[in-house]
């Protein structure tokens, strides 16, 4: 469609198809009040304050919901529109206090002087917590007014502090619907709605029930839409407008939403999500939101590093425990030492933390916890397409006509991604959840696929199937694009439905109605995590996917494609950095041989071919003696690996055990010497988010106590050993390097990073990154399907253990539990370990909600409060992974997939019992 | 089965069903008649008919508007016509059953009326009953004519034949049949239906939704639920129409659950429908396919509002969204979207079944057709109406409404419901259609008509309306939500009596911005009831706020009881009655004092405003307040004569003209505030019309003395025979200031060729010549010409000087007569003939004898003051001799220009209204020659105002309130026995025989013991209410 011209106030504007009237008159500056508006709702026109004139239009249409139509004549300044705004505009002071807001001294006026006008206290703009902020304040100056003839009636609703993220004070509502708007449209979380009508509406939640109860999740989108003091933050309520915003990536999951951190007096008040940006656009989870200032300013973070001596801890200097660590680590035989990167910091930090394994302690001996998550990612993907990651963009998935959700409980896990699913089905797209679980998701779903745990290969087949039998397979595509077809073809011959059926307890109706749907609207993207990789068969679950994706043609276009949802902020960026035993940055093999040319001259070193350790294998290693010294970064192996007992054990068989992190960890309780590191917001650097976008993570405050970054105390440690090519300033020059050796990082710099995130492949300066891959052609040229079949999980339900454990994440928690765990907010929404048990089974077993139950596998068993509930299903229970007092994975199997090693956490066999009182 | 076959089936049994051999009644089922006792209606016939084994068929049939007269039930005697019976109660219909079905008595005196051509003696034909005459039932047509649940009724009646006509037709052909038929949306906004049909036909999309708004929210509007209660089908046809139209396969009902009547005859019609090949997939084997469903809405008001009807429909809060993107483009679920209102799909079966020009024959040049109202309020024949566009107002209010329930004066009437403008007598020659009503500021809506009387208070009104629209607004946009708010907030305090000049301009402000700036048509009109007051009923705004007087006697805060608020004077009437109910007459007689210096002569002549608005007389009867005054003032003790005090002299001087009720009331309480005051009359007796214009029949010479000495003996100089021509000349006397109470004593001319004949005389001439004693001739055969107080008396007054026929000529009906109904009533009583609706034209004079040509009038449209104008029935001329012709058609006054005083028509002085300040300063001027002829009372009033203004303007504080009557202890409410009709005692009176011969009072009022029984009827709103 062609642009549009019209005339405003005389002017002549030109503006896109689709542009209100409103956007209209921002673009050349002419400002409309407003106050229900908001940039990223749907436009409601309840505020009336921004009435124009449009010729040949009958009455005052709102500039904010008008279309503009060519040739429109639009004025915005006529005596009548005044009028009518200062009307409007009394009226909408009657229901809000503002005594402050119709005085013509209150420049001069400060928050303890008296008030002329022998104003209440509790009225005065001056001591409200949104003065200078408040958009009343913004539209009520330029609009004028001098005295507001009606009275102003006080509703005296008490304010509400019920949860300890924010407050409402209705008092201050002007009842222009923002936070119940976003609660509904953007967060399809409809916790508050309006209450009431007429004079007596007001948003609240239905019949007045807690936000708790309403299913608020706490996302804070309601205080970051309101226009006024009704809805604050409690943390900075009183610190009144605050000058400083450092612009960040969010620490927690892998969406790596940007965040404004609000810093006031050396201090994190607030972090506000970032609306300038094709990631989270304004929006963030309750984690984003509330879980950062507390925990990164927790009293408990560590401030001086610490020497276990007779077992107790003891402070010490950086001199002192570099000295000791420095002398440990080179006495130890070649290959005995080990070390784990983190997934949680920065990719410069990881890409120091792998060349000091390679390049001082000369092996491979390095991993994180990719390892535990998406590593049949990178085997089952690498397979078919060439390259393991996120085929498409986050921002893409809201325009997709057809979303499969599968193996993810996106809501809990990747809130904000899960947004774009609501959008997606907002806009007439079909969502296909599968998951055994009845999630969040599966409420607003078109098919549910309740499959059996571990039984995604069948399930996928059996879609696969139909669409082969149906011919909606984009013949096309796989003729052009893919080879082997005719091997799945001919394996697909042996799936059965009926078979399909009985093992994954689907109808096959059920099936063949996900098939259609999926091979039908276009285009269609899949979405999945740990359900579908934390298995013995995740490389093949993952493979099946790409299968299903390949079929129906939906790779290398907008909206489409296979995308693995990273977990933490930076597992991207740790396995881009090459914290992996088998490859350099960039996944570049280490038993390549040009490869390592390439880096040994860069780094001046010979360097080993042999591949290293991953983290499994290096705690049976440890846990055999074969490693005797271990060097953790920020990883917490006794909460987060299967059969934990078993990691404990294994630390404990070590000789050395350094650990670097923020926290007194579950692994740093049990090492040698502890190196205090600095949080994300005390350094400078880059996390890669799950779409391969690389964001700039960025100094808010000092470090706190001695921590330093944790690429420094890597450096300054391999300084300390010897070794050179460690002397970085600062984590540019880090970058640099990185440019240099990993070629899709080529032409991502911070001075690049600083104008927003650029998705890898990004070989050059001037390429513009890549939102979706194998748009013409595969990574490894052709997608390749190969012949898959069923295979059980390692462990099956028996007489002895009935029944079928699932683990998972809340949205309240994250991961370990070493940051959130220190909000305070967020323990009192979900502070223990719940088994979530259908109520069938509870029955069975006499149980009733909330009672303490004993919960065991073949590896040990833990206590935990049992939480009845059908979203599990019959056969079925689920626990959370992050509580250390009851820690799931003190049950899960250790049982690992052939190819990528991944442990089957997804499916154990448990027993449950009551405790005998 | 094809639909031809469906139809040749569906005819052959309505044929058989008009020739059936055994009766048929049809009973009204619908939710009014249910409301009125139909089912046990329904049970009794039954039980009836079984019991006295007669082979009948009963059906439930809708509802044909009648509300006043439910149930209704029509009977069908083989071979004898349909016959309308109203208010059939079971006894009713019993009677019917053995009196008609078995003995063949059609009982004329229950039957409103007959079906068809075929008559019965004594019945009227039932479509030529007045409520009806004027209805032309086109969207109502065959409601209370088929059973509402069998499709083949409707069929047989030419239903569906209308889709099969449009499927025949190409879309366009269509849309084009429907702009020409003219329909206007019947929902309110009046906007073209093929238009919109249009709109959407050409809106982009595959999937578009119809949908039906069947949410009738206002209150008093109940057209759409009637039409799917009684005839759903017309309604669906429509629909499919509609739908074919515009291309759409899928549509919804959106009914309120609050009509479950009307939701379940639509779900039996939709299934009926779907079984027939009329819904679904094919129909009528033309490829088209529609299917509906019906949504029920929670009862917001709002959701009536098509965009919050559609949300509603989604499931989310029923609140408007701003357009564009207007429905036709994005609707329902953002799909392109058809909604009209039910009688819009009614009216569109019809066009199709007959034709566009056919229908556009019907109504005005800019809106065709009819249009259904849903009357109520306080009109005598509330119901359900259908009349063409471009009828008068007043039209559906006399002629189909029947006028005022018990005759009180229409005040105004609400049309287009709660967000409608008041209409007042001077708009009920407005023709009613979009455009008319429009521009008098209110709006045809979904056809509320809630009518007014006199009793209703326009600012409560409009109070009222404002509540409505306050609770029903969703609270979204803010000039709906918070400006109603404060405009109801300013109607509150005013009717509190807290209301303050300036709110009148902050509710015209208010008005504008939410008219001008509210988001959907609730807010848009919220205003209308206020902005229409405002405009046609200022003067009871002002009275509230000024004068924190309520005239309906409605707005408790400013009404002590609804008689005292009535009565000119002010007077404490349920004081009073109640210290007559407890024997203390003086005390009774003291309370009365305060205000009136005549309690005797009021209580034998007052025109009693204060029983007219007696709550007791929304019971049986009003209490009888006048006869009361009479008993305890024929009964005074004097006691009151021990508080009354006259202040010391002040040496001021005032002169009065006229010693009628309003000089001597402003003389008596001069006199008392210290004042030296002359009264001048120019007569030779005091006392005015009291003396001079009532006869001694009903005020005895000795009971006006008495009240006038007492009067005098306060030092008020009466002078007699004194006629003053100048003010100017009293001032040079020495007086300080002039109140003018001359009256009006002369009388209007009829403009009647030979006016002046001999023979002729005025009234008011021939009652004065008779009260000063003086000797009138009159002749055996006396005709009086008119129809007020004035005519009556002359007539009763002849009659007692030895007339053998007197005959009273009005040009109205009994009804109009502005006289009161006693003394009607007591004049025929007496003998004297009522020629009504007749004219005299000419008069000739000869040999001693007069011939009078009269002409017969007949009542024509209500004009202004809410009465039919009399139009001439041209050749309807004949005379009639007789000896004498009294002529009392209204009285002028006669004001000398010496007064110096502005004068407006008929010799009456302009006054101010509060102070009876005339132009001359220090002149005043109050009573009939102000005023026009009035009432005793009025007069009073007059003279009070006066006495408080010339008290001011002398320097004085203008306080004449005094307290005569002993202070007592505030009584404790005790409720009144109301479990029971109780009525008046009867009045002792003079035997007719007796009475016409003399001047004695005709009525001796009441014995001491009845007096004390009727104060018993008194429901003490007083204590009520405070």
């Amino acid at each position: 469609m062609a642009d549009l011209n019209l005339t405003i106030d005389g002017k002549q504007v030109t503006v896109k198809p689709g542009s209100t009237v409103l956007d209209a008159c921002k673009q050349i500056g002419i400002y409309v009040p407003t106050l229900c508006f908001h940039p990223d709702l749907t436009p409601y026109g309840a505020c009336r304050l921004c009435i124009v004139e449009i010729e040949k239009m009958r009455g005052l249409p709102t500039a904010c919901s008008t279309p503009v139509t060519e040739g429109m004549v639009v004025k915005t300044d006529t005596d009548q529109i005044k009028n009518f705004r200062q009307g409007v505009l009394e009226l909408i002071l009657t229901e809000h206090p503002h005594p402050c807001l119709t005085c013509w001294r209150r420049e001069r006026c400060g928050p303890y002087d008296i008030c002329l006008r022998n104003v209440d206290v509790t009225m005065r703009c001056v001591l409200c917590p949104k003065n200078k902020i408040c958009e009343l304040q913004e539209v009520s100056d330029f609009i004028g007014i001098e005295q507001v003839e009606f009275p102003y009636v006080s509703k005296n609703i008490p304010i509400d502090h019920e949860n300890t993220f924010f407050e409402r004070d209705y008092n201050l509502c002007i009842k222009c619907g923002r936070c119940i708007r976003v609660c509904q449209e953007i967060r399809g979380a409809a916790a508050i709605a309006w209450t009431m009508r007429g004079s007596n509406a007001l948003p609240g939640t239905a019949f007045d029930i807690s936000l708790h109860d309403a299913d608020c999740q706490y996302c804070g989108a309601c205080v970051d839409a309101c226009p006024t003091g009704a809805l604050m933050e409690r943390n900075r309520r009183w610190e009144g407008n605050i000058a400083t915003n450092v612009l960040t990536t969010c620490p927690y999951c892998g969406v790596g939403c940007q965040l404004n951190l609000a810093v006031k007096d050396g201090k994190i008040v607030e972090s506000v999500p970032s609306r300038e940006n094709d990631v989270n656009r304004g929006q963030a989870c309750v984690k984003g939101r509330f879980g950062i200032a507390e925990a990164v300013q927790s009293p408990e973070r560590l401030k001086t590093p610490l020497i276990k001596r007779n077992g107790k801890f003891e402070s010490a200097t950086w001199e002192e425990a570099m000295n000791l660590v420095a002398s440990k680590l080179v006495s130890y035989p070649k290959e005995s030492t080990a070390v784990l990167s983190s997934a949680k910091t920065t990719n410069e930090d990881n890409f120091v933390a792998q060349k000091f394994t390679r390049v001082v302690l000369g092996h491979n001996n390095i991993d994180h916890c990719a390892r535990l998550c998406h590593a049949p990612t990178v085997s089952g993907l690498a397979a078919t397409f060439g390259s393991g990651a996120m085929t498409n963009s986050i921002r893409e998935i809201g325009n997709a006509a057809c979303v499969f959700a599968i193996g993810t409980n996106t809501s809990e896990s990747h809130p904000v991604i899960a947004l774009e699913i609501k959008k997606a089905v907002d806009r007439g797209g079909k969502l296909i959840v599968g998951n055994p679980r009845g999630i969040r998701l599966t409420t607003f779903s078109d098919v549910w696929l309740r499959h059996a745990p571990g039984t995604d290969v069948p399930l996928l087949l059996g879609m696969a199937k139909v669409i082969v039998d149906e011919g909606l397979e984009d013949k096309e595509f796989i003729a052009s694009r893919c080879e082997n077809f005719d091997d799945l073809l001919a394996s697909l011959k042996n799936v059965k439905l009926d078979e399909v059926e009985k093992i994954t307890g689907v109808p096959q109706e059920t099936i063949k109605i996900a098939a259609r749907m999926y091979a039908t609207n276009k285009p269609a993207t899949i979405l999945y995590t740990m359900g579908i990789t934390q298995h013995t068969s995740g490389t093949d679950n993952v493979m099946a996917i790409a299968y299903l994706a390949m079929l129906t043609g939906n790779l290398g276009k907008p909206s489409s494609g296979v995308n693995p949802l990273r977990g933490q902020n930076n597992v991207q960026g740790a396995c881009d950095m090459g914290a992996l035993p088998n490859v350099f940055p960039a996944y570049q093999s280490v038993s390549d041989a040009n490869n390592r040319a390439k880096f040994e001259a860069t780094w001046g070193t010979a360097l080993s071919d042999k591949v290293g350790l991953t983290v499994t294998e290096m705690m049976d290693a440890a846990y055999q003696g074969k490693i005797k010294a271990m060097y953790i970064i920020g990883e917490n192996p006794p909460i987060s690996e299967p059969d934990a007992n078993h990691a404990v054990a294994a630390l404990r068989k070590l000789d050395f055990l350094v650990v670097q992190d923020i926290f007194m960890t579950e692994t740093a309780r049990e090492a040698d010497v502890v190196f205090p590191a600095t949080s994300f917001a005390e350094k400078d650097g880059t996390f890669t988010n799950t779409e391969r976008r690389v964001q700039m993570v960025r100094k808010a405050i000092e470090a706190i106590g001695e921590s330093k970054p944790d690429w420094l105390i890597t450096s300054l440690l391999a300084q300390k050993m010897g070794a050179r090519g460690f002397e970085y300033r600062n984590s540019s020059e880090i970058m640099t390097e990185i440019n240099k050796l990993a070629p899709s990082y080529g032409g991502i710099t911070h001075q690049r990073l600083d104008k927003g995130g650029l998705q890898w492949p990004c070989p050059n300066t001037d390429h513009p990154g890549t939102p979706i891959l194998h748009v013409n052609t595969f990574t490894r040229g052709k997608g390749r399907f190969m012949p898959l079949s069923y295979k059980p999980p390692a462990e099956m339900p028996d007489a002895a253990y009935p029944l079928t454990l699932t683990t998972g994440r809340s949205l309240y928690q994250y991961h370990t539990g070493t940051m959130t765990r220190k909000v305070k907010g967020l323990n009192e929404l979900l502070n223990e370990n719940l088994l979530e048990i259908n109520p069938v089974d509870a029955e069975k077993l006499h149980l009733v909600n909330g009672e303490m139950v004993k919960v065991s596998s073949r590896r040990g068993s833990i206590q935990a409060k049992t939480k009845i509930t059908d979203v599990s299903p019959a056969g079925v229970v689920y626990m959370n992974f992050h509580f250390a007092e009851s820690a799931a994975n003190v049950l899960t199997n250790a049982a690992v997939d052939p190819v990528s090693k991944i442990p089957e956490f997804k499916v154990c066999a448990v027993k449950v019992e009551k405790i005998a009182s | 089965m094809t639909f031809e076959t469906l139809r040749t089936r569906a005819l052959a049994e309505w044929d058989a069903l008009q020739k059936l051999d055994k009766p048929r009644i049809l009973v009204g089922a619908a939710t009014c008649g249910l409301a009125s006792g139909a089912e046990q209606v329904i049970k009794t016939i039954n039980e009836e008919l079984a019991k006295n084994k007669i082979d009948a068929v009963v059906t439930r049939v809708g509802c044909i508007g009648l509300c006043y007269a439910e149930p209704i039930v029509d009977i069908i005697k083989p071979g004898q016509p349909r016959i309308t019976y109203s208010k059939v109660t079971p006894e009713v219909a019993v009677k019917l059953i053995k009196d008609y079905l078995l003995a063949g008595n059609p009982h004329a005196d229950l039957a409103m009326g007959t079906h068809g051509d075929q008559m019965v003696k004594d019945i009227p034909k039932f479509w030529d009953l007045p409520v009806l005459k004027s209805q032309i039932r086109i969207a109502l047509r065959n409601c209370g004519n088929i059973d509402p649940e069998d499709i083949n009724q409707y069929i047989a009646n030419g239903g569906y034949t209308g889709i099969q006509r449009a499927l025949k037709m190409t879309q366009a052909q269509v849309i084009d049949e429907m702009k020409k038929s003219g329909l206007k949306g019947r929902g309110g906004a009046g906007f073209s239906t093929g238009q919109k049909w249009d709109f959407c036909n050409k809106a982009p999309g595959n999937v578009k939704y119809l949908i039906c708004n069947a949410d009738e929210g206002d209150p008093g509007a109940f057209v759409n639920r009637s039409l799917l209660e009684s005839d759903p089908h017309c309604v669906l046809e429509g629909m499919l129409i509609g739908a074919y139209a515009i291309g759409c396969n899928y549509g919804y009902i959106y009914c309120r659950a609050e009509y479950p009547l009307a939701i379940e005859r639509l779900q039996n019609a939709l299934d009926q429908m779907r079984k027939n090949n009329l819904l679904g997939n094919n129909i009528m084997d033309s490829g088209f396919n529609f299917d509906i469903t019906i949504k029920e809405g929670a009862g917001a008001f709002v959701c009536g509002e098509e965009t919050a009807l559609m949300a509603s429909i989604e499931g989310k809060r029923g609140m408007p969204r701003p357009r564009p993107p207007f429905p036709a483009n994005s609707g329902l679920w953002g799909k392109p979207s058809n909604i009209n209102n039910v009688e819009t799909f009614a009216n569109a079966s019809i066009i199709f079944q007959k034709n566009a020009d056919w229908f556009a024959g019907f109504g005005t040049e800019s809106s065709k057709g009819t249009k259904g109202f849903s009357l109520s309020g306080k009109a005598v024949r509330t119901g359900l109406v259908e009349v063409p566009m471009g009828i008068p107002l007043g039209d559906i209010i006399y002629d189909i409404g029947g006028g005022i329930v018990k005759g009180k004066k229409f005040k105004g009437v609400l049309t287009g419901g709660p967000s409608g403008g008041c209409l007042p007598a001077s708009k009920l020659d407005l023709p009613v259609d979009y455009e008319q009503l429009t521009k008098a500021g209110s709006i045809m809506g979904s056809g509320g008509m809630v009518v007014a009387d006199e009793d209703t208070c326009i600012v409560d009104m409009a109070r009222f309306f404002l509540t409505f629209t306050q609770d029903e607004s969703c609270g979204k946009c803010v000039p709906c939500r918070v400006g109603t708010k404060q405009m109801l907030q300013i109607l509150e305090r005013i009717t509190r009596g807290e209301g303050v000049p300036d709110d009148i301009r902050k509710l015209e402000k208010l008005a504008g911005t939410i008219k001008s700036t509210s988001l959907c048509a609730l807010g848009q009109s919220a205003p209308n009831p206020v902005l229409t007051t405002l405009k046609y009923f200022r003067e009871e705004y002002d009275e509230h706020i000024n004068k924190k007087y309520c005239r309906a006697g409605v707005c408790t805060k400013l009404v002590k009881s609804p008689c005292q608020n009535a009565c000119p004077a002010g007077i404490d009437i349920p004081r009073y009655i109640r210290l007559i109910g407890l024997g203390k007459y003086g005390e009774a007689v003291a309370v009365i004092r305060e205000k009136v210096p005549f309690p005797a002569t009021l209580g034998y002549v007052c025109v009693h405003f204060c029983e007219a608005k007696c709550r007791r007389g929304q019971l049986e009867q009003a209490i009888g307040i006048k006869e009361l005054k009479r008993l305890a003032a024929d009964r005074d003790t004097g006691i009151w004569k021990k508080n009354s005090k006259v202040a010391p002299t002040t040496g001021k001087k005032v002169a009065v003209i006229g010693s009628g009720p309003a000089g001597l009331t402003a003389a008596f309480y001069l006199t008392k505030k210290g004042h030296s005051v002359t009264v001048f009359e120019s007569l030779p007796q005091s006392g005015g019309m009291m003396r001079v214009g009532i006869p001694r029949y009903r005020l005895p010479a000795e009971i006006l003395d008495k009240e006038i000495k007492d009067i005098t003996d306060t030092g008020v100089d009466i002078k007699l025979n004194s006629r003053v021509e100048s003010t100017e000349d009293l001032f040079k006397q020495g007086f300080d200031s002039v109140f003018i109470a001359t009256g009006a004593h002369k009388a209007n001319a009829m403009g009647m060729e030979g006016e002046n004949s001999t023979g002729i005389i005025d009234g008011v001439e021939f009652l004065r010549q008779i009260s000063l004693g003086q000797k009138v001739n009159v002749g055996k055969n006396i005709m009086v010409v008119g129809g007020g107080n004035v005519a009556i008396d002359a007539a009763r007054t002849a009659l007692r000087l030895g007339s053998e026929k007197v005959t009273i000529v009005y040009r109205r009906t009994r009804a109009e007569m502005p006289a009161s109904t006693e003394e009607i009533e007591a004049a025929v009583k007496e003998g004297i003939e009522l020629e009504l609706l007749t004219n005299p034209s000419k008069a000739t004079a000869a040999n001693g004898k007069l011939k009078v040509e009269l002409i017969k009038m007949a009542l024509g449209k209500v004009d202004q003051s809410g009465r039919p104008r009399p139009v001439l029935i041209k050749g309807s001329e004949h005379i009639i001799e007789c000896d004498m012709l009294i002529k009392a058609i209204g009285q002028e006054s006669d004001t000398p220009s010496g007064f110096g005083v502005t004068v407006a028509r008929a010799g009456r002085i302009e006054a101010n209204e509060d102070s009876l300040a005339t132009s001359k300063t220090g002149v005043y001027a109050g009573g009939d020659v102000v005023s026009g002829p009035a009432s005793v009372i009025e007069a009073i009033q007059d003279g009070r105002k006066a006495a408080i203004a010339i008290d001011k303007y002398l320097g004085n504080n203008g306080i004449i309130e005094e307290i005569l009557a002993p202070q007592e202890a505030t009584p404790k409410y005790v409720p009144p026995e109301i479990d029971r009709d109780e009525f008046r005692p009867e009045l002792l009176e003079m035997a007719v025989g007796k009475r016409i011969t003399c001047f004695a009072m005709a009525e001796l009022g009441w014995a001491d013991k009845d007096g004390v029984k009727e104060t018993d009827r008194c429901l003490r709103c007083d204590l009520e209410a405070h």
